[in-house]
C-alpha cells in the first residue's frame, strides 16, 4: 500500500487526526534527530530541543502554508532552536567553567584517536559554521539546499564552509598525515 | 590563505556539489596537478568528509513519537483545565446574581407563582388600562 504524502498527513492533521501527525513526527524524526544530535551531542537538552522542534510544528500547523518541503521547515526550527541551546551553553560555561589552558587542550588532543579528535575540533567550531558543516558534511545536503534551509545567501554557506573545513584540517594535520 | 587558493578551494567544494562547468573541472583538474599542497589538503578533506558523513539514520531513541503525542494530549488537557478554572469565577459570579435576582422578585411580587418569581407576572394588559383610567377620571 502506498504511503500518503506529508502534504496529505499535514491537511489531515489540521481536522485534527492526531494519528496522521504522529506519521508525521515518525517520518521525520530521524532527520530532525540527526542535526540537534550533532549540534548538540547525545545529551538530555537534545531530545527536549527534538521535542520542541515537533511541539512548535504543532502549533503552527494551521498556518503552515506548504511553501517550503516539511523536512526543510523542520529542519530550519532544529537548527535555530540548537544555535539558541548553543548560546545558552556558551553563556553558562563562561560564567562557571574555568578556563582550560592551551596546554590542557593540547594534551586532551593528544589522547584522542583520529575520530575522537574530529569530533572533539567540529564541536568547538563556532555554532554558524557548525551548523553549515552538519548540514553539507554530516547530513549530506548539497551546498545550496544547506543555503536554503538557513536562509544565507550560497557564498555566505561557501565561505562558511571552507572555513569550517579548513578549521577540522587544521586542528586535525598531525593525525591525517599518511 | 591567498586570494587564488581561495577561488580555487571554492572550486573545489562546487565540485563535491557537482555545480561545476566543464571548463571549471579543467581548470581544477589542472590545479590538482600542478600543486601538490592542495592536492593534499583535498586528500585530508575528503577524509574528514568520509569520517562525517552519516551513514545510519538517527533517533531519539523507541517511542519518540509516542511522547511527543502524549506531550501534546497533556498540554491540550491542561490548556482546557486552565480555560474552565478562568472562566469558572465568572460563572459562579453570574450564578450568583441571577440568584439575588429570583431572591429579590420573590420578595417583592406579592403572588408566589413561578412567573411571578421569575419577574414574568407583571399584571395584564386591561389591568394597566384600568389604572390610567382611573388616573384620567380623579384629574
Amino acid at each position: 500500500m502506498e504511503q500518503p504524502g506529508d502534504e496529505e498527513l499535514i491537511e489531515k492533521s489540521k481536522v485534527g487526526d492526531m494519528a496522521a501527525f504522529k506519521m508525521l513526527v515518525t517520518r521525520h524524526e530521524g532527520q530532525v534527530a540527526g542535526v540537534i544530535r550533532t549540534l548538540l551531542g547525545s545529551t538530555p537538552e537534545a531530545e527536549d530541543v527534538g521535542q520542541e522542534v515537533f511541539i512548535r510544528f504543532f502549533d503552527s500547523l494551521k498556518k503552515f502554508r506548504g511553501e517550503s518541503k516539511l523536512s526543510t521547515y523542520l529542519i530550519r526550527i532544529a537548527i535555530n532552536l540548537s544555535l539558541n541551546e548553543l548560546k545558552k551553553r556558551k553563556r553558562a560555561a563562561s560564567r562557571y567553567a574555568s578556563i582550560e589552558s592551551a596546554d590542557g587542550i593540547k594534551e586532551i588532543e593528544e589522547t584522542l584517536d583520529l575520530k575522537e579528535h574530529l569530533q572533539y575540533a567540529f564541536n568547538t567550531l563556532d555554532p554558524d559554521f557548525r551548523a553549515v558543516a552538519t548540514l553539507r558534511l554530516v547530513e549530506g545536503y548539497t551546498t545550496e539546499e544547506t543555503a536554503t534551509i538557513l536562509e544565507i545567501p550560497l557564498g555566505t554557506a561557501l565561505s562558511r564552509l571552507a572555513r569550517a573545513q579548513q578549521k577540522l584540517r587544521i586542528s586535525l594535520s598531525k593525525k591525517l598525515r599518511p | 590563505m591567498n586570494d587564488q587558493f581561495s577561488e580555487h578551494e571554492e572550486l573545489l567544494l562546487r565540485s563535491w556539489d557537482g555545480s561545476v562547468s566543464a571548463r571549471e573541472r579543467q581548470t581544477l583538474a589542472e590545479v590538482m596537478q600542478n600543486n601538490p599542497a592542495m592536492r593534499q589538503q583535498s586528500d585530508q578533506y575528503q577524509k574528514i568528509r568520509t569520517m562525517l558523513l552519516r551513514t545510519e539514520p538517527d533517533s531519539f531513541g523507541p517511542f519518540f513519537a509516542e511522547r511527543i503525542m502524549n506531550m501534546i494530549k497533556q498540554r491540550t488537557q491542561e490548556i482546557d483545565y486552565l480555560i474552565f478554572f478562568f472562566f469558572k469565577k465568572y460563572q459562579v459570579l453570574l450564578v450568583g446574581v441571577l440568584v439575588a435576582l429570583l431572591v429579590s422578585n420573590m420578595l417583592l411580587t406579592d403572588q408566589l407563582t413561578v412567573k411571578g418569581i421569575l419577574g414574568l407576572d407583571q399584571g395584564t394588559t386591561e389591568d394597566v388600562y384600568t389604572i390610567d383610567l382611573y388616573d384620567n377620571l380623579t384629574k
